[in-house]
């Protein structure tokens, strides 16, 4: 932040006038659409919100919706007393804003969600896509520390736990710890588990697992399990079909 | 012959003076030249890392986001950095109810030297270790010891490379804006 405004003080007078033209070209050409649109914003109704949210997967921001006055719009406007005219108008023109603003709001956050399935889509396609996912179960016999995943013997995912992480996985959480490609066929998976066994001793186990990739996404999970009988925690790789 | 040995003492204050005034600049501008020397990560979101510490637990940096972090990479064998840490010690014990963390990253290869240093020194805040030093390499570290400080959003906002006890003030000043954000 501090960066920007150093860099805005500082500009050149040479580079600031073509900006400035242009914030200006830009006023010029805005301002009647501005002053119309707010002039139907306070002369029209709000909303309501079953009707900006009638249409959720429309990919269109939902400001034009509300810009555009409602046919009853008029009539309602002219009847209205002129006293309470220019404080009822000046509400629903903030209540009508703030409509917009959550709109755009909803839009850019549906606009990321979209982005992000299509980036997972592209770069992990599903005839491709290996996951590893790590789960906790109980965790009375160890702590964990960390997590090293090996695919066909090369390091892929290295994890180091923090005691909130430990604590996240320990309520239920599942994590996934990896994701990746790997072509049809055969494949190994090799997870080490270091942290703190039980009497507070260094512990470092392994597990593997050797598996099959087909056509379709891979799912494997990684689970660590107390086993009661021995006091001692247990290590697993479930291949998810 | 008083009027002009009273001549003669003011001008020596005045010498003193601006010695005092040129000396404050040149602080200053130092101060201002190892900050402002191209630092790509400056107003960005500092990387994210976790690390295990020298002792208590593990440390990840995001889980401290609302927090001013002060990062100060440091080597055993760095008389500097002992300095600078013993100052970030008297900073953090003092400001650390107002949201300051204060993590110590060793980049040595050898551990022992950062073991045996915080076994002696006992500092408030915790050492992380950084073998490998890929947090290092993440916050494009060139000089011990390198001050980063991130504000409370997670983005870097001050870069310093190097530390005198002359600077002390002049971080801590930093340090006031940020935790008053």
């Amino acid at each position: 932040m501090l960066h920007v405004a150093h860099s805005r003080r500082f500009l050149a007078p040479q580079a600031a006038a073509p900006r400035l033209a242009a914030i200006a070209l830009g006023f010029v050409f805005l301002a009647p659409p501005l002053s119309a649109w707010a002039q139907s914003a306070a002369v029209a109704p709000a909303t309501p919100p079953a009707a900006a949210s009638a249409a959720p997967g429309a990919s269109a921001p939902s400001a034009p919706k509300t810009q555009a006055p409602s046919p009853a719009a008029p009539a309602a406007a002219a009847s209205a007393p002129a006293a309470s005219g220019g404080a009822s108008a000046g509400a629903t023109d903030t209540r009508g804003l703030d409509q917009d603003i959550q709109g755009l709001k909803k839009d850019v956050v549906d606009l990321n969600r979209d982005l992000f399935v299509l980036e997972e889509e592209l770069l992990f396609p599903a005839n491709t896509q290996v996951a590893v996912f790590i789960s906790m179960d109980v965790g009375d016999f160890f702590l964990l520390d960390t997590v090293t995943l090996k695919i066909d013997q090369k390091e892929v995912a290295n994890y180091l736990y923090t005691p909130r992480e430990v604590e996240a996985l320990a309520k239920g959480g599942v994590q996934r710890l990896y994701l990746g490609n790997l072509k049809a066929g055969q494949h190994e998976l090799v997870a080490f588990f270091s942290g703190q066994g039980p009497h507070e001793r260094d512990y470092r186990r392994g597990a593997t697992l050797k598996f099959e990739k087909g056509i379709g996404a891979k799912y494997l999970e990684l689970k660590i399990n107390d086993r009661q009988r021995r006091q001692q925690p247990e290590f697993e790789i479930k291949d998810w079909e | 012959m008083g009027r002009q040995q009273a001549d003669g003492r003011a001008a020596r204050c005045s010498r003193i003076a601006w010695k005092g005034v040129l000396g404050g600049v040149l602080a200053t501008a130092v101060l201002a030249a190892s900050a402002a020397t191209a630092y790509a990560l400056l107003g960005r979101e500092a990387p994210d890392f976790a690390l295990h510490a020298v002792s208590g637990n593990n440390v990840r940096l995001s889980e401290h986001r609302g927090d001013v972090v002060v990062l100060s990479f440091w080597g055993s064998r760095c008389g500097q950095c002992r300095m600078q840490l013993a100052a970030l010690d008297r900073s953090f014990k003092t400001y650390h109810s107002a949201g300051l963390q204060v993590f110590g990253v060793n980049v040595d290869d050898d551990q022992s030297g950062a073991l045996e240093f915080a076994r002696t020194q006992a500092l408030g805040f915790p050492l992380l270790l950084d073998p490998q030093k890929a947090v290092a390499r993440a916050y494009e570290v060139d000089n011990l010891p390198m001050t980063v400080l991130i504000d409370r959003g997670g983005a870097v906002r001050q870069v310093h490379r190097d530390f005198s006890s002359r600077f002390e003030a002049a971080y801590l000043q930093q340090l006031r804006v940020l935790l008053n954000e």
